[in-house]
């Protein structure tokens, strides 16, 4: 189990979006409130569960600190490796990292800026809402939050291949939802690896945190070409790439 | 055929000429002879020029994009892709040729070698020549020679922007050439992500030559491996290796910026146009003060921990705002202290400009520091260089004569042929501060206190070059690392034994100890067997008289230089080593036999 705690100072996008600061409160306030600090982890959030009347699924997400990401794409080789696993003499093993395959993909930016873009676990879930599939007795349509994870699954026995969820998600949020490019089915929707996600585990410079409890993905969802306009006139100032100001 | 696990089994072919695209088959004993990139693209160039003397710049000669057989997996740092061709800057003393000259290889980071991998091949080999600029575009199986004219003079910075646009997914990886390598400049480099660069030995001029502006690939597919379980095991220890050591921790901070300063204080550094091994102003233009004043961010290459690559922002002096990557060793060396320019923003402008123009740095900063030493020394004037006042340091003049070579405008055109060129134009006593070994010009890295980087220059296959090794083993060791695909900088992260262990993993195939140091050897002494027949013999292994003759004035080392008797006996020991004849340097037919290189033996001159 790796529940990180978020980085120092991370630069994410809500900093970026610069008008949401009730939410950056409340997930302070909530951190103070689990009583350790930072540390939105593991136990802290248990704990916080711990008092309410039942036990509830917790939203967790993966949280980028554009500070520190290269653009090296370990998350991607990362992420296809756990989620794309390959039978070898009957024995499951780790896949060979093809980053196509990925949930989470790197958007690379020139001047160099490099923003990772993965499911960011809405709670109002417009790709959800999105899917036209009537719900069956268990109130899910084809696309539907994991009841554990809370994680945006696909039923492919039950999906129509419209393309109405990645719609949404592009127009509306972050674009992580790509429809496969034969079938149109949704791919790529971030499953936190069962809850040990393998892009936090792995990324060589600690640019991506595990969430748990708190935060919702909404605040986060900004398209990356947004997000890099942002980074880039943060780092590099006002200039057209190299020319001269 | 039997295909060899790990691999495609084939290079996608273009013919320009023609407009035929399609696959070659490559025999599996090529792939365990010798390996990708580097070794491979040699095995490739050899058996597509049969006859010596083919002139780089015509259609025959081909122009291979090679990475190595671990690109496309998420093993650390390994994703480098070797361009090979035949060089349009080097060139024997002496040969019965019309265009003799040697093998090019020239590797470059970033993205585009995995993506080729993904896109379903070992490599792209380009043949012919378009009528008109084209583009190269390859999304997997669908492979489509575009009309580039509307790109064609633009920089390599606007371009890289203005070409990913126009592709509508961030997902290609490109490759292209800047106005240097559409004018032909012999020394021309490839460019990827707008800083990136192939950039020794005149793979731009090639890539020019046949009116190839960009290359954009995109891959959804993946090799597979022989042996996934031992695969997997090495790789968790490939990548357990790099975590929390020292070396990574260097690469981040400083990438080879941390050897400015520290090469000047051991005066080793290329200090105006070798002439000097240490730098006054370096503290001004090293890795601390880039670091405090200019480098904003750190970025990697494809699964690689180190992140050496810093992208940079001047933020004051005549040149604010100007953002670019830098500088580096080389780059803040060549064009830094070689030049004896000492402020960090005018570094930063002329390697933002020689990068955007396409130009090759080291060589560019190497005629630079041979123009502005022959201006001080009177052996040119003013009006015959078109009005530039090439005083040492300076800037401007720096930067409009980078953009006069790229151009080949005036003086530009003379000084785009390279020092040799110069030299041979200006007279004999120029020759000796004309730093070129086969026409191609020496490093940042300076020969009076280590004369084995004269052995690694005068040796070295493609012309001058730090990268080869003082020494055959090294140089055969570093061979190899091209022809798998790893970083060099990466190699000591590496745990002795786990590239063969990968290897051996990926492909099925044993490689003990020996047969790996073998391959490198194979791929360097078919090089050698390439060159050797275009021409190049004993002579052509030099390094100039400077070296010998003008001791260092200044710094820690004062009074160094190379012995020639000293260097006499480096030399004969290089070629024992080598067993190749030290009279010619031709490689002995016993040695060929026992590489496997029989077939390269039988094209030989006597």
């Amino acid at each position: 189990m790796s529940a990180s705690e978020p980085s120092p100072g991370p630069l994410t996008a809500l900093d970026l979006r610069g008008g949401v600061r009730a939410d950056r409160r409340t997930f302070i306030r909530l951190a103070a409130w689990s009583g350790a600090g930072l540390a939105v982890g593991h136990c802290g959030v248990r704990a916080l569960w711990a008092q309410g009347p039942a036990q509830r699924p917790v939203y967790a997400m993966i949280l980028v600190d554009y500070n520190r990401c290269t653009g090296c794409r370990t998350c991607e080789t990362a992420c296809a490796q756990f989620n794309h696993p390959v039978t070898v003499d009957g024995e499951e093993l780790r896949g060979l990292g093809n980053p196509y395959l990925s949930n989470i993909r790197v958007h690379a930016f020139n001047p160099d800026a490099d923003v990772p873009v993965v499911c960011v676990m809405c709670r109002d879930n417009p790709c959800v809402a999105a899917c036209p599939v009537e719900p069956d007795a268990e109130g899910r349509r084809a696309l539907y939050r994991d009841p554990e994870l809370l994680t945006v699954r696909n039923d492919p026995s039950r999906c129509i291949a419209c393309g109405a969820c990645a719609e949404a998600c592009r127009t509306q949020r972050v674009g992580a939802i790509i429809p496969n490019r034969e079938t149109n089915r949704p791919e790529r929707m971030c499953t936190l690896c069962g809850g040990d996600p393998q892009c936090v585990a792995l990324c060589p410079y600690g640019a991506l945190s595990y969430i748990k409890g708190g935060l919702d993905g909404r605040h986060y969802a900004l398209p990356p070409e947004r997000i890099a306009v942002e980074l880039i006139a943060r780092w590099y100032g006002p200039t057209q790439g190299g020319d001269v100001r | 055929m039997s295909r060899l696990p790990g691999y495609w089994g084939s290079v996608l072919e273009v013919d320009l000429s023609t407009g035929r695209t399609g696959r070659r088959e490559i025999p599996a004993a090529d792939y365990e002879q010798f390996i990708g990139g580097r070794g491979l693209g040699m095995k490739l160039l050899w058996d597509l020029l049969p006859e010596p003397g083919a002139d780089p710049l015509g259609p025959d000669n081909p122009l291979l994009f090679m990475p190595g057989p671990f690109a496309g997996f998420p093993l650390p740092s390994a994703s480098r892709t070797c361009v090979v061709t035949k060089s349009p800057i080097t060139a024997p003393v002496a040969s019965p040729h019309r265009h003799a000259s040697t093998v090019s290889y020239s590797n470059m980071g970033g993205f585009i070698g995995p993506e080729i991998r993904f896109a379903g091949y070992d490599g792209i080999l380009v043949r012919g020549r378009a009528a008109a600029p084209v583009y190269l575009y390859v999304d997997d199986d669908r492979v489509e020679i575009r009309d580039a004219g509307k790109y064609w003079g633009m920089g390599t910075d606007a371009f890289d922007r203005a070409f990913t646009a126009a592709l509508g997914d961030r997902r290609f990886r490109t490759c292209y050439i800047g106005p240097a390598g559409e004018n032909l400049v012999p020394y021309a480099s490839v460019i990827n992500t707008a800083a990136r660069a192939a950039g020794r030995a005149g793979t731009g001029c090639v890539m020019g030559a046949k009116n190839l502006k960009a290359v954009a690939v995109r891959g959804s597919r993946q090799p597979d491996v022989a042996a996934h379980k031992r695969f997997l095991e090495a790789l968790d220890k490939a990548r357990a290796g790099f975590h929390g050591t020292p070396g990574t921790e260097n690469w981040r901070r400083y990438g080879t910026g941390s050897a400015l300063v520290a090469s000047s204080d051991n005066g080793t550094q290329a200090v105006r146009n070798f002439r000097e091994g240490t730098f006054e102003h370096i503290e001004r233009i090293g890795g601390l003060a880039a670091r405090r004043a200019v480098w904003q961010r750190d970025f990697a290459c494809y699964a690689c921990p180190l992140a050496c690559k810093k992208a940079g922002r001047v933020a004051d002096g005549p040149y604010p705002g100007l953002v670019h990557d830098g500088p580096e060793y080389e780059t803040g060396t060549m064009l830094g202290a070689n030049l004896l320019i000492g402020d960090l923003g005018g570094v930063q402008r002329a390697i933002r400009h020689a990068d955007d123009l396409g130009l090759d740095i080291i060589s560019v900063g190497g005629v630079i520091g041979f123009l502005m030493e022959a201006y001080e020394r009177g052996c040119i004037d003013r009006d015959a260089l078109d009005g530039l006042d090439l005083a040492w340091g300076n800037v401007d003049a720096t930067v409009e004569l980078l953009h006069r070579i790229a151009h080949r405008e005036g003086v530009g055109d003379a000084a785009a042929r390279g020092v040799r060129h110069l030299a041979g134009r200006m007279g004999r006593e120029t020759a000796k501060f004309a730093i070129h070994s086969k026409g191609h010009g020496f490093a940042a890295w300076n020969v009076h206190v280590q004369p084995g980087y004269g052995v690694s220059y005068a040796t070295s296959n493609r012309g001058a070059c730090h990268l080869n090794g003082f020494t055959p083993d090294r140089q055969n060791g570093t061979a190899l690392v091209d022809s798998v695909g790893v970083c060099l900088f990466a190699r000591g992260g590496y745990a002795a034994g786990l590239v063969e262990q990968v290897l051996e993993s990926i492909s099925g195939r044993g490689w003990v100890d020996s047969d790996y140091v073998a391959a490198g050897e194979r791929v360097f002494n078919l090089e050698k067997c390439f060159n050797y027949r275009e021409g190049f013999r004993r002579a052509d292994d030099s390094i100039p008289d400077r070296f010998f003759e003008e001791p260092l004035t200044m710094g820690p080392r004062k009074g160094a230089v190379v012995a020639r008797d000293a260097w006499d006996r480096l030399m004969a020991e290089y070629y024992a080593k080598r067993d190749w004849d030290p009279a010619t340097t031709r490689p002995a037919d016993a040695k060929l036999q026992a590489l496997g290189l029989e077939f390269a033996r039988a094209k030989l001159p006597a």
